[in-house]
């Protein structure tokens, strides 16, 4: 039942105000009586970030992981709670957790590969992920499961051409809590990614697994941010991504999500310009309100192609340029359908590899990727590293991986500090102690007071349209507030290679425009609240040049 | 259908030979079933989620590309391709008329011809987004061979997940189709939603075939096939599976190349057509049989007692007791009469009750459901955008199995009733219009009236409220002890009162706004009860008026017959010898030639149906 997941939800849309008055006064008294407890401890700080990273650092973290050990002082005694306090704490190092979630057959565990750039998830053409599974960066291959019962054991590492099994060892699905692989890989270093089984399966267990994991009853949602993939806009996903944010989310925001137009290279039926098409739906769902309200922004991807240019194999180009070199109208033919391509040929045939090859070839590269890497040989790419970037760069990947990047991994402890001290809060209501109220305005000051927090709930009220402003100010104010990325030149809407004097005299003139805005008596009351929250983030810019 | 000329034959036949025994009530039952026979249509609609390729297989199999198909927009108007000499286009506008008790003039249409290249204009997302031009269907007329046998394709919108409010209307088309085709691109198995659309799709209209689309596009469609085919076996669909290709349908057809287009799986959905066809085809002759059976077994019995009658005059015994049995028989049937109108009324007041009852009780599920929500939500207004679709679908859920339920019900109902006329070998059904308007659509969305939290102002207010009653009470109560109004005490008091007033106020909110959002399901499954409630009971007053006019219509032919059969064997008595031989004559040439038109209407059950042209 969808609804059960949002009971949570309705502090944090209207919930800061009342907090804040609600123990703003314990709070000054505790600041006054007791000494700060920053003073007592040591606390590490995260390492200064280069110039172009997060202009307005507050260090989030560094408050975070003070008021959690805190509270693992505080809850020392309790031993469950304890326990996920020190999970937090140690949340607050690793990447940052993206879920790939979506309906069955989205393209989950492709895209994970194709940002992985190796097949660690496997794939199939019928329902394949049934469990939970994690990918995280470690020096060594290692996968375990957990059991609901709680157990964990190793499981074998096995790997067949490229792809790598995960078996279950006789296990039964739904007796798995968890799967985790542990991979030595660059692309997981930043971000621990987390495959997901499909949501709207026609086997209801499967479903509803995802449906825990993504909204657990508990207030302590596994992941940060969510990659959500669709096929085409449908009723189910919107009612999934608005069940989502009801629960996970500061106030029913979207600021952690990010939708996928996956399997983009199947639209109109495999046609070379497929990814035109995707990019004009891309964008028409982009401006769609609805959607607005749901996801930061929309990218097509074509998950195949970008799974296998990141994965091409030499042998596999070989017998792509060996196809390219052949009679082209005889491969024309071949190519009108999937099952022609990878037929026994006829006597009289032009020499051609062998069915078996031309098979595989098709698996891996779909119809669509061979109708496009064909050409591309034949126009002269005669190498397969230049063939596969060809492919990746063809697949939307970059954007993808861009995105990423911008809104979830530059955003990253951000999002970690966020999902902990919601946890924290979860905590600390249901095991209150004598001292949960101080750590409680602890937990509160942080979010209303951390002008990081007070940039993300703006971002989220601009894009539910909580806050309504002409479309060119909100377009501004959302690039502003970081909600097309972190950096100083993106958030000033400036090219890469702006000089300091720049990007100064940009945050000066935008600062002065929005400071009119808040201090315009016809504004309204939430334009002016917002007006001065831009204002803050331009002073922040300034004075971290 | 334009059915086969020997079926139009034999029925022109029987009217013939009624007119000329001046039987006008036989006359205008067979003058129905010749009208059936004229404008009837096989339908099948093509039904799916969007952008499984429905446009796109229509035009394959018309060959012609009349529904417009788009990457991304997607069709807004259902499109009904049918056969006609020349490219036709129809822009059907139904508007509810004045009168919903007279069928007549139950719905006011209005239609416009239109070009066929400004069909995108009207049908597409594009030109007529959410169906703002207010159409109901659009018809286009083709010239294409396999539409000539009476087929008539119909492309529907997508159904936007298949458990929506869209989904419930597709199913309210069902009961009118000769089949369906469910679309769904090999790209995926059956998801949830599809099986359980399937499922009740099959009790609505038992003849529908699942076509896997785009299989040129996915190496892997024969896992799918297998996939789906074990899906449907197991919710105990019986359906055929055909895989099919758009893409090489075309690129056979432009290319006249035989074996792509048996590749494409065209050759095989035209066959199912074909067949569907025939079976329509089947269904029709069948009914054209046992009217005129039905017709000459009444003819020939009126002649039979006359021919009794002349051959043996001296008789008189045997007169008389046919006169006995005959007016046995008129006695037996107005008592019947009265039997199967009672029938009829008691069935249909059950049924009444019965799907009222099983609508309210649905309801009432969904508003306890709703409400146990609501509690354990807390502020229902911060939830209502998701809150509120969820008892929409719930609802359009729920109606949708009732509205099926309904349906099963209205029929069973008609074989009831048709079994006090077995005694007279007359077992014939009315084709039973048990269609639903689309009051869902009627019905007004649920809304909650919009308080916001109390502003700072407004709590300052109460604050103050709770805070001066406190003050004073307590300064009351210390001027006693010598303190001034305002101590700390007092003071100390008044803050304490006052922030209790505060929370209990916001509890009182949140109470309200919990009734509130309460009452606003209530209100909306009051109002779907209503809307419903009054659609099926239109419908069973349809179905009733259906029912009686049929079997009113079939006991007065059946009194004629025996009326006549009375009137000839009176005639007989009084006839003299000399005419006597040349009526004997006359009655058994005419007798042989209602013999002939029996054996006419026998033969055309037993024709097995040609397979028409793909």
């Amino acid at each position: 039942m969808i609804l059960r997941r949002s009971k949570k939800n309705k502090k944090d849309g209207k919930g800061s105000d009342e907090y804040s008055e609600e123990y703003s006064e314990e709070n000054e008294n505790s600041a006054a009586e007791t000494p700060p407890p920053a003073a007592v401890r040591e606390v590490p700080v995260p390492a200064a970030r280069s110039p172009h990273g997060t202009p307005v650092s507050t260090d989030i973290c560094g408050q975070v992981r003070l008021v959690l050990q805190q509270a693992a002082e505080v809850y020392a005694d309790h031993a469950e709670a304890a326990e996920r306090i020190e999970a937090h704490l140690d949340r607050l190092d690793s990447p940052v957790r993206i879920a790939i979630a979506g309906k069955v057959k989205a393209g989950k565990s492709t895209l994970l590969n194709a940002l992985v750039g190796e097949v660690i998830a496997p794939t199939d053409a019928g329902e394949c992920t049934r469990v939970v599974t994690w990918y995280r960066n470690a020096p060594a291959p290692r996968i375990v499961m957990r059991r609901r019962d709680g157990e964990s054991n190793d499981l074998p590492i096995i790997r067949q051409n490229g792809r790598l099994e995960l078996g279950l060892g006789g296990v039964a699905p739904e007796e798995v809590d968890r799967l985790t692989v542990d991979w030595p890989s660059g692309d997981l270093a930043t971000m621990t990614l987390i495959d997901t089984p499909g949501i709207a399966s026609a086997s209801v267990e499967v479903s509803t697994r995802t449906e825990d994991f993504l909204t657990p009853d508990e207030e302590q949602g596994a992941a940060d941010a969510i990659v959500y993939l669709m096929r085409h806009v449908h009723a189910d996903d919107m009612g999934f991504l608005e069940a989502f944010h009801a629960h996970a989310a500061i106030g029913s925001s979207p600021v952690n999500t990010v939708a996928v137009l996956s399997r983009a290279d199947e639209i109109g039926a495999g046609r070379v310009d497929a990814l035109q098409s995707a990019r004009a739906i891309a964008s028409r769902l982009r401006a769609d309100e609805k959607i607005r309200s749901l996801c930061q922004t929309v990218v097509p991807v074509a998950g195949l192609l970008a799974e296998t240019g990141r994965t091409m194999r030499q042998a596999e180009f070989n017998a792509l340029a060996a196809i390219a070199a052949a009679d082209r109208d005889y491969v024309d033919a071949m190519l009108l359908s999937a099952d022609r391509f990878g037929r026994e040929l006829p006597e009289g045939a032009p020499e051609l590899p062998s069915a078996a090859i031309r098979s595989a070839l098709m698996t891996r590269f779909g119809l669509f990727g061979v109708r496009i890497a064909l050409p591309l040989i034949r126009q002269g790419i005669t190498d397969s590293t230049a063939l596969a970037g060809e492919l990746v760069r063809r697949s939307g990947l970059e954007e993808l991986r861009e995105a990423l990047t911008a809104l979830f991994t530059e955003r990253g402890d951000l999002l970690k500090a966020r999902s902990a001290l919601m946890a924290l809060d979860s905590i600390l209501r249901s095991t209150p102690l004598a001292e949960t109220d101080l750590l409680l305005a602890q937990v509160e000051k942080i979010f209303s007071g951390a002008h990081e927090f007070v940039e993300l709930a703006l971002l989220g009220s601009l894009r539910t349209g909580a806050v309504a402003l002409p479309s060119e100010q909100r377009a501004e104010a959302e690039r502003l507030l970081g909600g097309t990325g972190q950096a100083q030149f993106v958030r000033l809407g400036l090219a890469p290679t702006a000089s300091l004097q720049e990007i100064r005299e940009a945050a000066t003139d935008a600062m002065s425009r929005w400071r009119r805005r808040a201090e315009n008596p016809a504004s309204a009351r939430p334009v002016a609240d917002a007006a001065r929250v831009i204002v803050r983030t331009c002073e922040g810019i300034l004075s971290s040049l | 259908m334009p059915a086969p000329d020997v079926v139009i034959q034999t029925v022109e036949d029987a009217l013939r030979m009624v007119t000329a025994r001046g039987r006008t009530d036989l006359a205008s039952r067979l003058r129905k079933t010749k009208d059936r026979l004229h404008d009837d249509r096989v339908r099948v609609l093509v039904i799916g989620e969007f952008k499984q390729g429905k446009s796109q297989l229509v035009n394959a199999l018309v060959r012609a590309r009349v529904c417009p198909v788009d990457d991304d927009i997607a069709t807004s108007v259902p499109t009904a391709v049918y056969y006609s000499e020349k490219p036709v286009v129809t822009l059907v506008k139904e508007e509810p008329g004045a009168d919903p008790d007279d069928d007549s003039k139950a719905i006011r249409v209005e239609r416009t011809e239109a070009s066929l290249e400004d069909l995108a204009r009207y049908v597409s997302e594009m030109g007529n987004p959410a169906n703002r031009e207010g159409l109901s269907h659009v018809e286009v007329g083709l010239p294409t061979p396999l539409l000539q046998s009476g087929l008539e394709l119909v492309d529907t919108p997508g159904v936007g997940g298949l458990g929506s409010v869209r989904a419930t209307a597709t199913l309210a088309a069902l009961p009118g189709a000769d089949a369906v085709l469910l679309v769904s691109d090999a790209a995926q198995e059956y998801t949830a939603a599809e099986l359980e659309f399937l499922k009740h799709a099959m009790k609505l209209c038992p003849n529908i075939a699942c076509i896997l689309t785009k299989i040129d596009l996915y190496p892997e469609w024969r896992r799918i096939y297998e996939l789906n085919q074990e899906h449907l076996t197991q919710a105990g669909v019986t359906a055929q599976l055909i895989p099919v290709s758009s893409v090489l349908r075309w690129h056979a057809l432009d290319r006249n190349d035989n074996e792509l287009n048996v590749e494409s799986g065209f050759p095989v959905l035209a066959t199912m057509l074909t067949n569907t066809v025939g079976q329509a085809e089947l269904l029709v002759r069948r009914a054209v049989a046992n009217t005129v059976a039905g017709v000459s077994e009444q003819l020939s019995r009126g002649l039979q007692s006359e021919l009794g009658v002349q051959e043996h005059p001296e008789t008189v015994e045997s007169t008389v007791s046919d006169l006995r049995a005959a007016k046995e028989r008129m006695t037996a049937l107005r008592e019947r009469g009265a039997r199967w109108q009672q029938t009829l009324a008691d069935g249909v007041a059950d049924l009444a009750a019965d799907i009222d009852y099983d609508l309210r009780d649905r309801m009432r599920d969904i508003q306890r459901n709703a409400e146990e929500e609501i509690d354990v939500l807390g502020d229902p207004s911060v939830v209502w955008v998701e809150f509120a679709p969820w008892v929409e679908e719930q609802v359009a859920g729920a109606s949708s199995a009732n509205f099926v339920w309904a349906n099963e019900r209205a029929r069973f109902l008609a074989t009831v009733v048709a079994e006090h006329f077995a005694e007279d070998g007359e077992l014939s059904l009315p084709d039973l219009d048990v269609g639903v308007g689309g009051s869902m659509q009627a019905v007004r969305p649920m809304y909650l009236s919009d308080e916001g939290d109390p502003n700072l102002g407004e709590k300052a207010l109460i604050a103050v409220r709770g805070g001066y009653i406190g003050t004073l009470m307590f300064g009351m109560f210390s001027t006693f002890a010598g303190l001034a109004l305002l101590n700390p005490f007092s003071v100390g008091a008044g803050l304490l009162l006052g922030g209790r007033t505060l929370r209990e106020e916001k509890k009182r909110l949140l109470q309200r706004r919990q009734a509130e959002a309460k009452n606003a399901v209530r209100r909306y499954t009051d109002d779907v009860v209503f809307h419903i409630g009054k659609d099926s009971r239109d419908m069973l007053r349809r179905v009733q008026r259906q029912l009686r006019d049929h079997f009113t219509e079939v006991a007065t032919e059946l009194e004629t017959s025996l009326q006549d059969s009375l009137r000839t064997a009176e005639a007989g008595a009084r006839t003299n010898s000399a005419d006597r031989e040349a009526r004997i004559g006359e009655l058994k040439r005419e007798l042989a030639s209602v013999a002939g038109l029996q054996q006419q209407a026998r033969a055309l059950v037993v024709t097995p149906a040609k397979a028409g042209a793909v």
